[in-house]
């Protein structure tokens, strides 16, 4: 694993003993959420004030009364504790806007800090500045609700499987036989591969060779390649190399890689068995 | 072997990881059967797999991003929010709370100045000698004249049983609110204090005034507002000192670390806190149904009493420190968290 990025991400390590990036969110990502909050929130007291008014009303003022108060104080004290208790972590307005509340390390949150973050709102809503400033000053953008409570909200979204680029260009292919077997592709430069290769069909020719070209000039002269070659197409072929042709014989560095493969293919005809 | 083999071969069990998140993410009380929930163990552990050799895999950097994001979500499917146990609650609220209420240092301190600032506005408002205007200052004229228009009647002709429904609703809407605000502010200090502060001048000098010989409707007032007090006046003294306790936690955190000793606090006084609500609601119950009533003056008396020897007994009989190790001693997993930061 790499070391941490200086970022809003965040690494949580599991009891599986795997280490995984959330994304933490920000007062501007949970704004949104709060407003859906507020609103839904301010829906559902009117609805459940005019729906108890008339079906009570009519003959008993009292009662109405009572219930309607009953059920603002439920709502407005018991809303976000009931649905992150329950709904594990997702109000409605989070679970709109994909967002979960956690545990500092990880695991989901329980009732208690479930309460005591909601319960809290109040003082960091009391100027709006109190919550606000907890969460510039503290890491891992905790309000003082979620500082009492241990709690912090992150991102939950999904990201799509691009899976590995498509190169049509058949010179690519070529190109990538001609190229020293000898020469491996660290993990670095497989990753900056990765990049450039998917973002490449946003750039201009030109600017692809700009980008190319601090790493390909000394790679032309390596190889021994004529000096007209296509930066571009070059990256492409150590691309086509590393990730969709058969990998170098001489591989070593990644000789390990085989023993946890198989490992893990033993998993998955485990996990096979109880389906069929 | 190929990283593009390799990801075709794995992207079935990946997308149907996705699709089994995607089920349990959108229906309220998951249900699995038992061979799609081991289906679920054996696919996030492969994905977790998939993830800790990515590297030596040489997948791209975006399909381990994909990685990333599928097994924090499928982390969060498996792992579910413990809902709230109420024989936990009940024991917290019997055992735990009356022992740490009566060695709080803060409740105390909250009680003496509460207490204390109730008597001197009491003294002020009744007494005309020392500071004449206190009384008409401190709640102004407009108010003491809605109070003895409140009074002026015996409380026997007051309210119908269906208007004692409406006002118990109010009283639990607004005091717990009341109480609730006074915890949370407590964590900001001066807040909580300076809502305390002006509840407890504010209610001395009321009781005060209407405890002269000329205030009009004196007597029906102390039979109203005898019968809830106990449970109320406590009932904001907790709430108080709880949200002090809070406030205290990150500017004397003592041995601890500042957030330590806030989420520490934190465990500790939310059931005490809870354990406010609980005597708002019975006070409002009280305040709505039997102070208005025309039950006479013996009655109210009666629960007057009664109540305040419950809060006796379960503050000094329960709250007498056992023998046994205090429940602080076990530190809560977000606590274990926290220290080990």
């Amino acid at each position: 694993m790499p070391s941490q990025p200086l970022d809003t991400t965040l690494l949580v390590v599991t009891p599986e003993n795997i280490a995984f990036e959330y994304q933490l969110a920000g007062p501007f990502r949970r704004l949104p959420a709060l407003i859906i909050d507020l609103m839904v929130l301010g829906a559902l007291q009117a609805a459940l004030t005019l729906a108890t008014a008339l079906a009570i009303g009519w003959f008993s003022g009292g009662a109405a009364g009572f219930l309607i108060l009953v059920m603002s104080f439920s709502l407005q004290w018991g809303y976000g504790i009931l649905l992150e208790t329950f709904f594990n972590g997702q109000t409605l307005g989070k679970y709109l806007t994909g967002l979960r509340v956690l545990s500092l390390d990880g695991r989901p949150i329980d009732g208690m800090q479930a309460t005591i973050r909601n319960v809290l709102r109040v003082a960091d809503l009391w100027l709006p500045l109190a919550g606000l400033l907890t969460m510039a000053a503290t890491a891992r953008f905790q309000r003082l609700g979620d500082l009492v409570a241990g709690t912090m909200v992150v991102v939950e979204d999904r990201q799509p499987l691009t899976g590995v680029a498509t190169l049509e260009d058949p010179r690519v292919a070529q190109l990538a036989a001609c190229l020293p077997p000898s020469f491996v592709v660290g993990r670095k430069f497989a990753q900056a591969l990765a990049d450039y290769v998917d973002r490449r069909r946003h750039f201009s020719p030109v600017r692809r060779r700009e980008i190319a070209r601090h790493v390909v000039e000394p790679l032309v002269e390596r190889f021994g390649l004529p000096r007209d070659t296509s930066y571009d197409l070059l990256l492409c072929a150590l691309y086509y190399r590393t990730f969709v042709g058969e990998r170098a014989a001489d591989d070593a560095a990644d000789a390990p890689s085989t023993i946890p493969e198989e490992r893990a293919a033993g998993r998955h005809a485990q996990a096979a068995v109880p389906v069929a | 072997m190929k990283v593009s083999d390799r990801l075709e071969q794995r992207r079935p069990q990946w997308e149907e990881l996705e699709r089994l998140c995607d089920q349990l993410a959108h229906t309220a009380a998951p249900r699995l059967s038992a061979s799609q929930a081991l289906r679920l163990g054996a696919l996030y552990r492969a994905a977790c797999a998939d993830l800790a050799l990515a590297y030596a895999y040489h997948l791209p950097q975006s399909t381990i991003q994909y990685l990333h994001r599928l097994v924090g979500r499928a982390h969060n499917q498996l792992y579910r929010s413990q809902p709230l146990q109420p024989r936990r609650w009940a024991e917290q609220l019997l055992r735990h709370v009356p022992r740490q209420v009566f060695q709080d240092r803060c409740v105390q301190a909250v009680f003496c100045l509460f207490w204390g600032l109730f008597v001197l506005a009491a003294f002020l408002a009744y007494d005309k000698r020392a500071w004449p205007e206190f009384a008409e200052q401190v709640l102004g004229a407009e108010h003491i004249q809605r109070i003895e228009e409140m009074y002026r009647e015996p409380l026997s002709e007051g309210r119908g049983g269906e208007e004692n429904l409406g006002m118990a609703g109010f009283y639990l809407y607004h005091n717990t609110g009341i109480g609730l605000r006074c915890f949370a502010w407590g964590l900001l200090v001066l807040p909580g204090l300076l809502l305390l502060i002006t509840n407890a001048i504010t209610l001395g000098a009321t009781f005060g005034y209407m405890a002269r010989p000329e205030a009009i409707g004196g007597e029906h007032f102390f039979e109203f507002v005898m019968a809830h007090g106990p449970f109320e006046l406590t009932a904001i003294v907790l709430s108080a000192g709880a949200g002090l306790r809070l406030g205290l936690a990150w500017i004397v955190p003592g041995e601890l670390s500042r957030r330590a000793s806030l989420v520490q606090a934190g465990q500790q006084t939310m059931p005490v806190m809870g354990a406010a609500v609980v005597l708002f609601a019975l006070a409002a119950l009280i305040e709505g149904f039997v102070s208005p009533s025309e039950a006479p003056y013996a009655v109210k008396a009666g629960v007057a009493l009664g109540s305040s020897l419950l809060l006796a007994f379960y503050f000094v009989v329960l709250g007498q420190p056992a023998d046994v190790q205090p429940p602080t001693a076990a530190p809560s997993p977000a606590l274990r968290q926290e220290l080990a930061a």
